[in-house]
């Protein structure tokens, strides 16, 4: 399997604000990347210069080899998404946008199959204007999957979504995957990202601060704890003087992937040497710990 | 692009507005042929035939009313991004656009026509087309109306398309083009006065609104002091020059 989608050093500003500094990564085909990151990270933007939907002002994306720009659209025959909310025409039902979409492509026969994946049959023939956020989601997932896109980009698919929808939706884009479809997805749902992704981009301020494959997340995860101590200097003291790996925050010195025993022989250290702990907590080391790890250690929420 | 135009056209036909409108515009039509067959004083039948059984001149305010909405609409329903992601361009996206404002003042026009002169045959069969009057043929006369009045629907669909894309909802946009209509058709005709005054302000895109009127009648070069040929081109410049604001507008346009 190569590699479909390349975004290369990706600058983009809004004025003087510049929201993107040298975006870099890949999408594999077959695989399905999570990109997650806080608010304002900067997804959206590049999910919508993927999609040459927005200039850019320096770096650039390809498909397949074939650039992608606000000028250039051609590789995006085989692109489906849903970016931000799903665009619905109230006036019509949810099988004629279908119909509207799929037609485009001469791929009519697909309306039918997508509904049924989609669990939409009870309601795809009633206007659009009577459906619930939930129902308007799934039509969006529909219409960016309708055209058997080779490449999908999805933003916060899972918004609305009950979740037996949820479920469902993770199983359809499983099964689209091994089909050798490669998706690009972004969700707050950290939980279900870590059950669907092969691959994570976490951005922050702008910027990939890290890119891993899941299995390498996890892999280096296991428990970490956090402990607060009375005074910090004290306490990286004692714990260097017990030669134990740690990291430290503000006030709290920072087990990461600690094994069985780890935090006995730094509570052991702590104590011998005469610091104050102030309180315990343990993480475990998920995609959502990960998240919050890296982005804690990058400066904070963008 | 035959693909949009086709998507264009799909999604103007699930618009029942402008349907409904028009089905109107033929119910109308058959009632002021009936009318004016019942009363042929107040409607003889030369003035209902010349002038579409007056409804048929409706024509201009569906068509206004759909152009303004049919790019304003992809702002308010958030379809401008599916329109845009794919292997089309802004610009292909907008011509399609516009062939579909064309198309659709065709068919209008065309159903307005044949009821005109399907009422005629039922109410007025004895109608004479071809009769002459000042060396045209009646029939000559209706085309060159008919004509007029397209051109004349051209240039008010460029401002109202040029307009329609700085509103991000239907309603504003739909509003706007039909006061703008009233108000740039009431400037039109008093510009003819101050054109009087001041020659150069013909050349103002107002005054091309009265092609129409100029076409039907060759005495108005007098007061627009331009010949009929003048104005036509001009009205078409005129047109393509708003089309091109228009599109520039669009393309500016962040989503």
């Amino acid at each position: 399997m190569g590699t479909i989608l390349t975004v290369d050093h990706l600058d983009k500003s809004f004025g003087k604000r510049q929201v993107l500094h040298g975006v870099d990564f890949f999408v594999e085909e077959g695989h399905i990347v999570a990109l997650v990151g806080p608010n304002g990270a900067g997804k959206s933007t590049i999910m919508k210069a993927i999609l040459g939907l927005i200039p850019v002002n320096g770096g650039g994306v390809d498909i397949k080899g074939q650039p992608v720009s606000i000028t250039s659209h051609q590789a995006l025959r085989n692109v489906g998404a849903l970016i931000e909310y799903p665009g619905i025409y109230p006036f019509m039902t949810g099988r004629q946008q279908l119909a509207l979409f799929a037609n485009q492509h001469g791929k009519a026969k697909n309306v039918e199959t997508i509904i049924a994946a989609m669990g939409m049959g009870k309601y795809i023939d009633l206007p659009a204007k009577s459906y619930s956020l939930g129902m308007k989601q799934k039509l969006g997932i529909a219409q960016a999957l309708v055209n058997d896109p080779k490449l999908v980009i999805l933003d916060e698919p899972m918004n609305g979504l009950d979740p037996q929808a949820v479920k469902d939706l993770r199983d359809l884009l499983r099964n689209l995957a091994a089909r050798g479809t490669s998706i690009l997805i972004s969700s707050h749902i950290l939980s279900e990202l870590e059950k669907l992704a092969d691959d994570v981009l976490i951005l922050n301020h702008g910027q990939i601060i890290k890119h891993s494959t899941m299995a390498d997340l996890e892999q280096q995860g296991g428990v970490g704890y956090t402990i607060e101590v009375g005074n910090i200097d004290q306490a990286k003291a004692a714990m260097a003087m017990a030669n134990h790996p740690f990291e430290t925050v503000g006030n709290a010195i920072i087990l990461t992937h600690a094994a069985a025993g780890d935090l006995n022989h730094a509570l052991y250290a702590l104590v011998q040497g005469g610091v104050a702990i102030v309180s315990i907590t343990q993480q475990s080391d998920d995609l959502e710990g990960a998240f919050l790890d890296m982005v804690n250690a990058d400066g904070g929420e963008a | 692009m035959g693909a949009l135009i086709k998507q264009e056209v799909y999604k103007q036909f699930h618009k029942r507005g402008w349907l409904i409108a028009t089905v109107i515009m033929v119910l109308g039509q058959i009632g002021f042929g009936v009318w004016g067959k019942m009363q042929p004083k107040w409607f003889p039948a030369d003035a209902l035939v010349s002038e579409d059984y007056i409804m048929g001149e409706i024509v201009i305010f569906i068509a206004v009313a759909s152009t303004a909405s049919i790019v304003s609409m992809e702002y308010q329903y958030g379809t401008m991004k599916q329109l845009l992601y794919r292997q089309y361009y802004r610009s292909q996206v907008f011509v399609s656009k516009i062939i579909t404002v064309l198309l659709q003042l065709a068919f209008l026009q065309v159903v307005a026509c044949a009821t005109t002169f399907i009422l005629t045959l039922i109410l007025h069969p004895s109608y004479d087309w071809l009769a002459e009057v000042g060396g045209t043929t009646t029939l000559e006369t209706y085309f060159k109306r008919v004509g007029g009045d397209l051109l004349v629907d051209l240039l008010l669909l460029s401002v109202v398309l040029m307009l329609s894309t700085l509103f991000k909802s239907n309603a504003a946009a739909i509003a706007t083009g039909l006061v703008g209509y009233f108000l740039i058709t009431l400037a039109a005709t008093l510009l003819l006065v101050a054109i009087g005054y001041w020659h150069w302000l013909k050349w103002n895109p107002f005054t091309f609104l009265l092609v129409g009127a100029q076409i039907l009648n060759p005495n108005m070069a007098h007061s627009t002091f331009m010949s009929t040929e003048t104005m036509i081109a001009g009205t078409l410049v005129y047109t393509v020059v708003f089309g091109f604001i228009a599109y520039l507008s669009f393309r500016k346009r962040s989503i």
